[in-house]
Formats: structure tokens, sequence, C-alpha cells
């Protein structure tokens, strides 16, 4: 708690109102609106178009008047989960596990490599930054055509693992491999995070480090007791923009596999979207919400987590 | 008391950890250079690069080939009379789409998402915190349905925007204001609240704090959300391919997305790219010699400078 | 006496096989569900022969039962005899590199004007955009399956027939198609089949002596190098041939099932891949066996790796000519800012050497008179090998077309394809 403030009963409620709130309140203001008009309203047509049918052409139309909501999507939706023709259970299950490899994985190489540019480039952070932001400016597409090219049956990995001894034939890497799928979802949002944890980890004042090594603890204890809890909400914050977003990938699966034995969450959504005809964008708009529903939790621990520790922070 | 390692490192100056009398047995610097992290670092850095070279390696290629080298030559930037980026009027207007779009949607997210974060994590209270569930909400909804509800709110309540640049710029905005709000919202945290109350104490008023304290503090914060905005136009193919409405306005990188589903933009989006790569770069020094100018008053070492704009400490 | 008259679609020798009694019995009960106003034309205006339509009145045009359709009053053809506009710029509103630029430069210089494309990736999208009424293109280039939408919607405009005197260089069943009677809205562009393309140097079966070549892609010896098509009704339509039925705008949905099923166990037989992409992946090796568009694997040779000579490449379409046949179109929009140049652009691209040059980029055929395969060997914009790729025009007189389905059936298709691709 900060000085000055008064703990009575349950400190909550009776908490000392944060001075000039008008000024904090009017700098939040644009922003606010701006998410009203243009993310509440498109939010209300997801729901328009979930509760809507279609026309005598296919072409879905939305329900604006709630009153006129059908509930044809979402028991359409509901035989695809559940019911006797039901499909989409083991592809929530593969995501989930394609995820959390992926971001182990990804945290395992981001984490290293931000920490040492955070706290070891000294007079070549510069050029290790300039490196690490290079992806942002060419195009992720392009990168990724670029793999495809350099994974095909005769390209130049398999050419290079070959020359290697690493592995005895060539690999097929893009028939369809979970591994590939894994390994490209990594490739994609590695960059953010490691940046994320980057702009973290130089914000942890070198003195903790050194009083950590005082105290006698050895360079992993360091880590494990000092550098690790101080990097918390970087990795929370991290996570949340590496996680969150792959849950609903749908171009890498699209990109590295193209079979259905690899197939995302975020295809299902991404098929119906797109069917021709616009027959099953009702569909696909209830699966857009039942996605949501699912990962409000976890968006509901960051807010909670960020907003504790920034009334806690030294 | 000196410890009995033979071969202290030459750079080591920090002292030694105090070991217990008994205990003489060798130890290693532990503040030696990290050569394990660092050639990790490389090897990430290696993986995460090698496309974007052989992008730009293939651009000069003298033939349609992404893998094998058939020469090299100018072709398709400006040699080729039908196909090469100076010849194709599509490819011009893709660019000057690009970074019309990039432009606006950075000075427009960046402002609005570092206000909103400042606002939401200084305000405090119901409203604040739901706004703040509503940002992220925008963060981790599915990309698709948010385009296809855009095209549904622009094309049947909103009319008079209509498709085209605006609708662009204004689904993009709201796509991507998470980014400086997450990433502000997470500096805030890890700065913390002594600075300002320090200043506040001083007798500032709010503006005074938000210019001087908050500032430059968080501009390395803000830069990081610059770059990624910046980016996330660049690549974002799924917003503007729904709501483009003629070739006018269809960016770079719905060019690069139908090339692999089917069409044959060939080595010359790979010029195209390397010239966005070329351009950002120029645009990011011209950006960090003016940085420099403005602060020169400011800081200490060149070092310093660096680590500033990269996200050390102010 | 129409040349179609009377033809069905599951022609089997010897009379109506059991199956094909259930496609009648399912077409039957569509009339009976199109709801009363069948024979008085739909109250829409369109005329059909014993029509067949969807709930609502909607007319599905079918080879044996031709549409025509209504010009009202409010949206008529431009006037004859007017010059072309001056300083324009002429707007295309057409599939991604699905026109050859030489085409269009050409175009340019000899009008004088200037030529714009705007490309779309997929039909539905492109309808919603010109629904929206925001854009200003002049030329589009639809698929035969969305003409009542386009007439209905009146999203195109009534062809004004003298600027267009080259309707005479193609084939002569395109001034009276049975999707456009009287060619009141469209000219030809494209024609295509589809048809399973394989790598003859790593697949030693020769899908011509097979009894049912449609199963092809069905073997496990093959995994992980087979692939068909990303669309919906091309992938089930496979099914459903390899099944033995040959109406590919069934209704019936015990049929659409089975045909999903198949793919699912193909997906499980093979782990079969899904895409667009068989003009690279045919060539390059990394597919053996793909469901494929002619017009792709009739460009394969531009994508040959070094040393791979294009005859490795085989292209199977049944030789009696009943397999999936399309054709795509050319129209005016609704509001052109430039229709008199539209319409000399649809007059342009009806012309011999124009189509040629075309094709000589695109790779897909089109039904112009003189466009042969032994033609297009000649001016070897064709390999030898893979002239089962060109159009007969008796392949499009029989082969079986998939077109417009009621919206009930497209929900049913899309299911299933839905469920094949995520097994």
């Amino acid at each position: 708690m900060a000085p000055g403030q008064e703990r009575v009963g349950r400190g909550r409620r009776n908490r000392p109102k944060e001075p000039h709130r008008l000024f904090w309140a009017a700098l939040a203001a644009p922003g606010i609106i701006w998410l009203a008009l243009l993310f509440v309203v498109p939010f209300y047509a997801i729901l328009a178009i979930a509760g809507g049918q279609v026309d005598l052409f296919g072409v879905p139309v939305a329900a604006w008047n709630p009153l006129h909501w059908s509930s044809a999507n979402y028991s359409a939706a509901w035989h695809d989960v559940t019911g006797a023709s039901s499909f989409v259970g083991p592809i929530i299950l593969r995501t989930l596990v394609y995820v959390a490899l992926a971001s182990l994985i990804s945290l395992l190489i981001a984490y290293p490599a931000a920490y040492f540019v955070a706290r070891f480039a000294g007079r070549r952070k510069a050029l290790f930054l300039i490196l690490l932001i290079a992806p942002f400016w060419i195009s992720y597409m392009m990168r990724m055509l670029a793999w495809i090219d350099l994974l095909q049956t005769n390209g130049y990995v398999n050419k290079a693992l070959s020359l290697l001894h690493l592995i005895g034939q060539p690999v097929n890497w893009l028939g369809g491999l979970g591994f590939t799928v894994v390994l490209g979802l990594v490739y994609g949002y590695i960059p953010y995070l490691i940046l994320v944890l980057y702009a973290g980890l130089d914000r942890i004042d070198p003195a903790m480090i050194e009083a950590g090594r005082d105290l006698g603890l050895g360079r992993v204890r360091t880590f494990v007791h000092v550098t690790l809890p101080l990097s918390r909400q970087a990795i929370l914050t991290g996570m949340l923009i590496t996680v969150l977003p792959m849950l609903g990938d749908y171009f890498t699966n699209q990109l590295l596999s193209g079979t259905s034995g690899t197939t995302m969450f975020g295809n299902v959504i991404n098929d119906q979207l797109s069917s021709s005809g616009g027959v099953l964008q009702g569909e696909g708009a209830v699966f857009s919400m039942l996605f949501l529903l699912v990962l409000i939790a976890p968006m509901i621990y960051y807010v909670l987590a960020t907003s504790r520790s920034s009334r806690g922070a030294t | 008391m000196t410890t009995a390692t033979a071969k202290t490192p030459a750079g080591a100056g920090q002292a030694q950890a105090r070991t217990s009398l008994g205990r003489l047995r060798p130890r290693r610097n532990p503040w030696r250079h990290p050569w394990f992290l660092e050639g990790f670092t490389w090897l990430y850095l290696v993986w995460s690069l090698v496309p974007v070279a052989l992008a730009v390696l293939f651009s000069f290629n003298n033939g349609r080939s992404q893998s094998v080298w058939q020469g090299f030559s100018w072709r398709w930037y400006f040699a080729d009379p039908v196909n090469s980026v100076l010849h194709d009027p599509n490819l011009h207007a893709a660019v000057v789409q690009t970074i019309r779009l990039s432009v606006y949607v950075t000075l427009i997210t960046v402002p609005l998402g570092v206000a909103f974060a400042l606002g939401i994590n200084r305000w405090r209270g119901k409203t604040a915190s739901s706004a703040n569930f509503l940002m992220i909400l925008s963060f981790v909804i599915p990309e698709l349905i948010f385009g296809v509800a855009m095209f549904f709110v622009f094309t049947k309540l909103f009319k008079p925007i209509g498709l085209g640049t605006l609708a662009e710029v204004l689904a993009l905005v709201t796509w991507n204001v998470s980014w400086p709000a997450l990433i502000v919202q997470a500096r805030l945290v890890t700065i913390g609240r002594e600075y300002e109350e320090a200043a506040a104490d001083l007798g500032a008023a709010p503006w005074q704090v938000a210019y001087r304290v908050l500032w430059p503090l968080l501009r390395p914060a803000i830069f990081a959300s610059a770059v990624l905005v910046f980016s996330g136009v660049i690549d974002d193919f799924v917003l503007v391919d729904l709501l483009s409405s003629n070739s006018g306005n269809t960016p770079m990188s719905v060019y690069i997305y139908s090339q692999q589903r089917g069409g044959n933009g060939g080595p010359a989006l790979n010029a195209l790219g390397t010239i966005m790569l070329v351009m950002t770069f120029i645009i990011a020094i011209i950006g960090y010699i003016g940085y420099r100018f403005m602060t020169r008053g400011e800081r200490g070492g060149r070092l310093e400078a660096l680590t500033t704009i990269a996200g050390g400490e102010g | 006496m129409h040349p179609r008259e009377g033809w069905t679609e599951d022609r089997r020798a010897g009379g109506l096989s059991r199956r094909g009694f259930l496609t009648q019995g399912a077409a039957a009960g569509l009339l009976a569900a199109g709801g009363g106003s069948l024979l008085a034309g739909c109250s829409s205006g369109a005329t059909t022969t014993s029509g067949t339509h969807a709930a609502g009145g909607i007319p599905l045009p079918r080879p044996n039962h031709p549409v025509t359709w209504p010009v009202s009053k409010d949206n008529p053809a431009i006037k004859s005899g007017l010059a072309p506009e001056q300083n324009a710029t002429l707007r295309l509103f057409n599939w991604v590199a699905y026109i050859n630029p030489d085409c269009l430069k050409a175009f340019g210089k000899k009008y004088n004007c200037k030529v714009e494309v705007t490309t779309f990736q997929n039909m539905d999208a492109a309808l919603a955009k010109l629904r929206s009424g925001q854009l200003n293109f002049d030329v589009f280039f639809p698929t035969v399956d969305v003409m009542a939408q386009l007439v209905y919607g009146k999203l195109i405009q009534p062809l004004n027939h003298s600027y267009i005197p080259n309707i005479s260089q193609a084939w002569p069943d395109f001034t009276n198609p049975f999707y456009d009677g009287k060619w009141h809205y469209t000219v030809p562009y494209t024609i295509y089949t589809t048809g399973i393309a394989w790598r003859k140097d790593h697949v030693p079966e020769n899908p011509y002596t097979m009894a049912n070549p449609w199963a092809m892609p069905w073997q496990a010896k093959y995994k992980n190098r087979v692939a068909i098509l990303d669309d919906a009704r091309e992938s089930i339509s496979l099914g459903l041939m390899k099944n033995g039925n040959f109406n590919l705008n069934t209704t019936n949905p015990n049929q659409i099932n089975a045909a999903g099923k198949s793919l699912q166990d193909l997906a499980h037989l093979t782990n079969v891949h899904i895409d667009n992409n068989d003009y690279t992946l045919i060539p390059s090796g990394q597919i053996w066996i793909h469901h494929a568009w002619s017009g792709d694997i009739a460009a394969a040779q531009y994508y040959m790796p070094k040393g791979v000579n294009v005859d490795v490449i085989g292209y199977w379409f049944p030789p009696d000519g009943r397999g999936p046949v399309a054709n795509d179109t050319i129209a005016v929009l609704n509001g052109a800012p430039n229709p008199v140049l539209a319409h000399l652009f649809l007059n342009y691209m009806l012309d011999f050497n124009n189509a040629m040059t075309n094709i000589s980029f695109n790779g897909y055929m089109q039904p112009i008179n003189g466009v042969t395969p032994q033609r297009l060997v000649k001016e070897q914009i064709l390999p030898p090998s893979l002239m089962s790729t060109a159009v007969l025009p008796s392949y499009f007189r029989r082969g079986v077309m998939q077109l417009q389905i009621p919206v009930a059936t497209n929900a049913l298709w899309q299911q299933a394809w839905l469920q094949a691709k995520s097994a």
C-alpha cells in the first residue's frame, strides 16, 4: 500500500479517492468512446449475425432486433459439438495441446534470448535490438512462404539435415505433421513475446541481482529467487499476447499442413465464416462467441493480476 | 581472503562472492560472459531471419524461382517492362496504400492507446476495469469474425463510411489499439507510483506530471508499441481484404496473401518486400537520429540513449 | 427443339437406374416444394421450361431446364451506336491472376483508355461487396451459379448485342446458353473441367484403365501424397462421383452425407491434403495424385523444376465427357461508369487472337471457334501430353455441371464439407 493510504476495515471501499480523477478519466475517454463505437457495435453485430438467418439467396441477414433472434444457429452449433455427428471435440483438444506446446517452446526460446539482450549485450544492444525487430518489417506471410519453400521434400532443410546425418531420409515436413504446425505457431508469435519480455527484463534493476549474489545465492538460485519473480508481469503479458491469439489461429495450419488431421479450432470458425454462399456464417458467429466465452476466464485473471500488482508495485 | 581460482577471466571486475574458508575448490567467475546464452540468441536470430535474407536475395534473382539461383538482375525492381515493381501500377498502388495505412493507423493508435492505458490505470473504478476488459476482448477476438462484423457495420449501419481507406483505417485502429494499451499498462505496473507522487509533492499539476515524469519513463514502451502497430498493419490482410473497395486501396499484404492462394505475384513481391524493409530501416534510422537530436540535453553517454529507446531505465 | 431438351444429368444406357429414379424423384420433390408459382413463371418474369425452382420461386438453371432471365424496365441496356468513353479508366473485378495483363494493355491502347483490375478470392465476398453498392467497377467475371443473385439483385445490366459482334466466334451454344437464355446478360469467358492429375513417374496406375477412376485417390499406399481441392462443391462432388452419383446438384441428404463420409475415409486413409495449389504441388512432386482443374494443370510446364519434363504429368478426364465441366462468364455491372467500353471489352475477349493470348497466360481454355487442342499444341501453349486438359464442345454438352442449388441444400453440402475438412 502506498504511504498515506489508510487501512479502514474493508480497505477497498473506504480508500481515499485518487486525486485528479477527472484528468485521468479525460485521458481515457477518447479510447473508451472509440471502443464503444467501433468495437461494441460490431460485437453486437456478431450477436445479430448469430441470431439471424439466411435470405432467399443464402446470404446471411443480421437480425438487429433482439426480439427477432432465432436459435437455429445455436442449435446447429450445439449439434456440432455434441450430438451424433459431432466433430468439434477432438479439434478443441488438439488446439489446446498445440497451443500449450507452442507457448511453452516459445517461452523457453524467448526468455533466454530476451534475457541475454537485456542484460549482457552491452555495447551491441542496439545491433541485437535491430535484429530482433527486423522480422516485424518484412511481412509474416513472406517469411512463411520462404519457409514453405525451404521445407519442401527436396528443399534446403532436408538437404542440410541429411548433410549433418541427422535424418536418414528426407522428411515430408509439409505433409500434415503436427510438429510442423507447432513450430509454425512458435515462429509466428515469438517475435512479439521476445519484445515484451525484453521490455520487462530490461527494467530489472541490476542492483537486485547483485544483492542476491551478495547474499550468497549462486547463479541459478539468483535467477529463480530474484529475476524470475521480478519478471512475472512481463511473462504474464507475454503469455497473454501469445496464447490467446494462438488459440484462434488458422492460417498456420492452412499454410503448413492443409490436412484435416491438424485442424485447429480457428480453422473451423474460418471455414464456417467463409463457407460458400455464407450459409454457415451464423454458426461461425456462434462459435466465435463460444470461443470468446472460454477466454473470459484467463482475461479476467490477467486484468486482476495486473491491477493487483500495480497497486502493490514498489 | 581470496579464492583459489586460477582461471579468473580478465573481464571480471566484480569481487568474487566470498566462500567459506574450507572450500577452496575452484569456482568459475559468476560474472563471466554467458557464451552459451549468446550462442543461443544468435541461433534464434538466424532461425528468425533466414527467410528474410532469402527473400531479399531472391528478389534479385534473374528468374521466377524462389529456390534456384538463376543469376543476378534488377529485373523485378525496374528492368522487366511488365512485371517489375516500377512498371506494375497495381504494385505501386499497393505499396502506397500499405504505407498510407501504416502511417495513419500508427499515428492514431499510439496516442489513443497510450492515453487509454494511462487513464485506465490511474482512474480506477468499475468503469475503468470494464473498459480495460473491453480492450483485452478486442485483442483476443478472432480477426475474421471482427472483420465480418465490421463489414456488416460499415455497409448496413454506418453507411456513409462505406468501404475503402477510411473503413480500413477505422477497423485497423480498433484492432491494434490493444498493443499500446497493454504494453504501456504493463510498463506502468513496473514503474510504480513513487516518481509521480514525488512530483506531485513538489507541486506539479497532473498534466505536468504526465509530461515530465511519465512521458520519459514510458518512451521505450511507446516506441515498442509503435513498432508493433506499424508492423501489424503491414501484415494485416484479413481486415483490409474485407473492407477494400478497389485496387487503389488494396495494400501489399493482400497481394502476398493471394499469392499463396493461387496468384502469381512472384519475385516482384520479394522485391517489394525488400523495398519495404529498406524503407522501414531508413525510417527507423531517421527516427533514431531525430530522437537523439531532440533529447540531446537530457542524457549521458551514447549507450544511455540507445538503451532508453530500446527499453532501459529512463 | 432445344439441343438439350430432355437431357438428364444421369444418362445411363438402358434407361433409368434406381439411382436415376431417385434423383428424378428428388427433383420432383423440389418442384413440389417450389410453391404455387411455378408455371406462372415464378412471378419474377423468368421463363423456364417446366422450371426447376428453389423455394421462393428462384429459377435454378439446368441444362435440361434452361432459364431466360427477365430484362426489367428500370435496368435497361444501353443504347446502340454510342461512342466509347474518352479518357476513361475501365475497371475490372476479377479473380486473382485470371486475365493476361498484355490483353489489358493492348485493349487500353486500342481504345485509348486505362484498364484497372481489382481482384477477389471468393465469389461470396465479391457478391457481398457488389451488393453494398459502394463499388464502381465496370466489368465482372461471375460463375454461372450466381446468375439468379446477380439478376434479381440488379447487380448486372443486360447487354446490347450490337456492340458484341464477336459472339459469332464463340461456340454456338453460347448464343443461347441454358443459364442465360438468348445471352441477355453474359458472354462466356473460360471453360474448364475438373479431373485427376497424377505423376506418372511415381504412380504406375493408369486411370484410363481403372474400373472407377474417381476412386484413384483412395489408396492407402499413397499416404501423404494425395490432395483434393479446397472447394465444397468440387470435393463433395468427387465423393458423389466415386460413389456413382452423377447428379452434382443433388438434394438427397443420404448421397451428400455418404459423399462426406467418403471424404473422411480418404482423410483417414491417406492423410489427404486440402488445397488449391495443384498447379505447383504436382509439378514439384510434393503431391502425386491431385484432384485438379484443367487450366491449372495445363499451365504446369511453367512450374516444373529443373530437369523434370512436363510429360511426367497426366490429367485424366472421363473420355466420354461425363465429368464436371464449368464455364465462367463476363458481365457488365449495373451502374458501370463506362458501359460502352465495357461492352467493347467483352467483344474484345471473344476475338480468337486475344483469346489465344489470354490462354497462354492463364492456362484456362476459352470456348472460341478455332481454339482446339491441336491448335494449342501447335502454338506451344499446351504440351502434347496434356491435351486432355483441353475442353471439347462435346464435353461441354455431355458434362455434368455444378450449378446453383437451393439454400437449404447448400447448407447440407457445406456442413458435410465442414465435417470432412475437420475429420
